[in-house]
């Protein structure tokens, strides 16, 4: 077995999407939902501009460790563009990744980064913050 | 002190390797490491001497009582206190919510009187006395750490005839400011006399040897698993005269003394606080850890601390990078908090731990008013002990640069 080490969790592409922020702004008048990890204190707020039935607009704000901003910001660049439906079958693989089990690698194209994190258990909750919001963002239509 | 081997051989902790490291443990201001003589203590009374304790009259029950008092009186004698006012507890936030509810059951606050805290505490200093104001209608008085930076002559002003409680860490598990408590008593008792001054003490008892008499303070409370003791083990100490007049918290087994249909009166101090079975197994831990604390010798344990901040602050105030909270003067004791500029704690403290084997703190420290104080959502905390030596932060320092270097 390859053994994982730090390099692969901070590795360059996750500190570029960390620091990009391209995303990172308010969508007025959308769907939108905040989360908080209450270890840590991170916060995320996740906007989402929905059409009939696509995500046409996604973004995020908040503060929290590169992990985090990462895994927000590669999130919105996934689901923008794609249905409701389709970002929720994403998600549900996401998180099974993020449990260390099988997932369907074809769905979360780009997201393999990330695809050792349940070895570091300790940052799951970072890497997996922005995701479950999304989950409540998008049922949170009005 | 012990030289620096013994150590090793006294917290095989002190032996592991993280990520091919030598582990450098500068987290113990959350917890120390165990010492073998302690969890040694801990075993042989669990294998040899177990049974319930003040109930039966077999040998077992006999030899069990007696290793808890004996426990109970060592940690009497380490503060100067009687035995009777040592009430056994899991830690230093279950001693501070017995105190709070035990002070409002038993009407010790009068309507229109104040308890005084402030926004430096640990949320276990800090929730308790919020809660019980609401639940019983107490006025609860917040004294700003303006900066994180406490300064006891504007606290003084918050101090008025109407103040009936105060309660304060003895040190910023934050900041490691240490906070004068011997003045604060001085002043509060002039501007009224029966002040209750009640000393969080989770952070103070591991490094600096206490007198509560000569101190003056009416309660005291503090974990043994931040001072080389096992957790679920802690210490509320409490005047007698306060005691014997305060109800017990909880109520069940080992605390009455008379039961019936109507009615129930209490047993004795200290039997009264600590209803239900004990934790014998870590009062007899904490008592061997206070063994080896005076073995070391209070005195040392804090030159050590003393010289380790120090010589911490000054090479990192040399690191342009990090920006440093609290006094960084000689009334900063074992704790450092800090952020490396633009980055958050958690990862600067898993990079350091991967990439030096250094063990830090990141996050809010249970102390989210006291972060708002400081202007920031959460800091680094490192933070030493009698095992940790100079070369340590050396390593710190080496990681410190090499997370900049990687992630700046
Ligand atoms: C100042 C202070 N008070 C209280 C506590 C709470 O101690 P425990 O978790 O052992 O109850 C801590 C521990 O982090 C502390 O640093």
């Amino acid at each position: 077995m390859v053994k994982i080490g730090i390099e692969d969790l901070y590795s360059d592409i996750i500190l570029d999407y960390a620091k990009n922020n391209k995303y990172k702004k308010e969508i007025p008048a959308s769907q939108k939902a905040e989360g908080k990890n209450l270890s840590c204190g991170d916060e995320i707020t996740i906007f989402l501009k929905v059409d009939n039935g696509k995500i046409v607009e996604a973004s995020y704000l908040g503060h929290g460790c590169i992990i985090s901003q990462a895994s927000a910001a590669m999130m919105c660049e996934i689901i923008e563009g794609k249905t409701v439906e389709e970002a929720e079958k994403i998600l549900n693989e996401v998180i099974k990744m993020s449990q260390g089990k099988e997932y369907d690698n074809d769905l979360i194209d780009g997201l393999e980064v990330f695809s050792d994190i349940s070895k570091f258990p300790m940052r799951i909750k970072c890497f997996t913050l922005s995701w479950h919001t999304l989950e409540e963002a998008i049922n949170n239509q009005d | 002190m012990l030289s620096s081997n013994k150590y090793e051989e006294e917290f095989p902790a002190l032996k592991r390797k993280i990520n091919g490291h030598r582990l450098v443990y500068l987290d113990n201001a959350a917890t120390t490491l165990r010492p073998k003589r302690v969890m040694e203590a801990v075993s042989e009374y669990s294998l040899n001497h177990h049974a319930n304790v003040h109930r039966s009259t077999h040998t077992l029950a006999s030899e069990a009582t007696q290793m808890y008092e004996s426990s109970r009186q060592k940690l009497a004698d380490f503060i100067n206190a009687k035995k009777e006012e040592i009430i056994f507890t899991k830690g230093t936030t279950e001693s501070i919510n017995l105190l709070a509810y035990s002070l409002a059951i038993s009407n010790m606050i009068q309507p229109g009187e104040e308890i005084l805290i402030t926004t430096m505490e640990h949320h276990s200093n800090f929730v308790p006395w919020q809660q019980i104001g609401k639940l019983f209608n107490i006025k609860i008085k917040y004294f700003p750490v303006k900066k994180g930076i406490f300064e006891p002559d504007d606290y003084f002003n918050y101090i008025t005839s109407k103040t009936k409680v105060i309660s304060i860490t003895g040190i910023s598990n934050v900041t490691g400011q240490v906070i004068p408590i011997n003045l604060i008593v001085e002043k509060a008792r002039k501007i009224r006399n029966n002040v209750i001054i009640i000393v969080d003490g989770a952070q103070y008892i591991p490094h600096f040897s206490v007198d509560v008499k000569s101190l003056d303070i009416d309660f005291l409370a503090f974990s043994g698993h931040k001072m080389l003791g096992p957790t679920g083990i802690g210490v509320l100490y409490g005047k007698k005269e306060y005691l014997e007049q305060m109800s017990p918290f909880l109520f069940g087994g080992e605390m009455i003394d008379k039961v019936s249909m109507e009615d129930t009166t209490f047993t004795i101090l200290p039997f009264k606080f600590e209803a239900g079975t004990p934790n014998v197994d870590g009062s007899v831990g904490l008592a061997k850890a206070v063994e080896l604390l005076q073995q070391i010798g209070m005195n040392n344990i804090n030159q050590h601390d003393k010289m380790l901040t120090k010589y911490a602050l000054e090479k990192m105030k040399n690191l342009d990078f990090l920006e440093i909270y609290g006094p960084q003067d000689e009334f900063q004791s074992s704790i450092v908090s800090f952020n490396m500029k633009g980055i958050h704690p958690h990862d600067v403290a898993h990079l350091l731990n991967d990439i030096a084997g250094v063990a830090i703190r990141s996050g809010h420290h249970c102390a989210q008013p006291m972060m708002n104080e400081l202007g920031v959502k959460a800091t680094c905390r490192v933070s030493f002990y009698v095992y940790n030596q100079k070369d340590d932060i050396d390593i710190l320092i080496y990681g410190l640069k090499k997370v900049w270097e990687w992630l700046k």
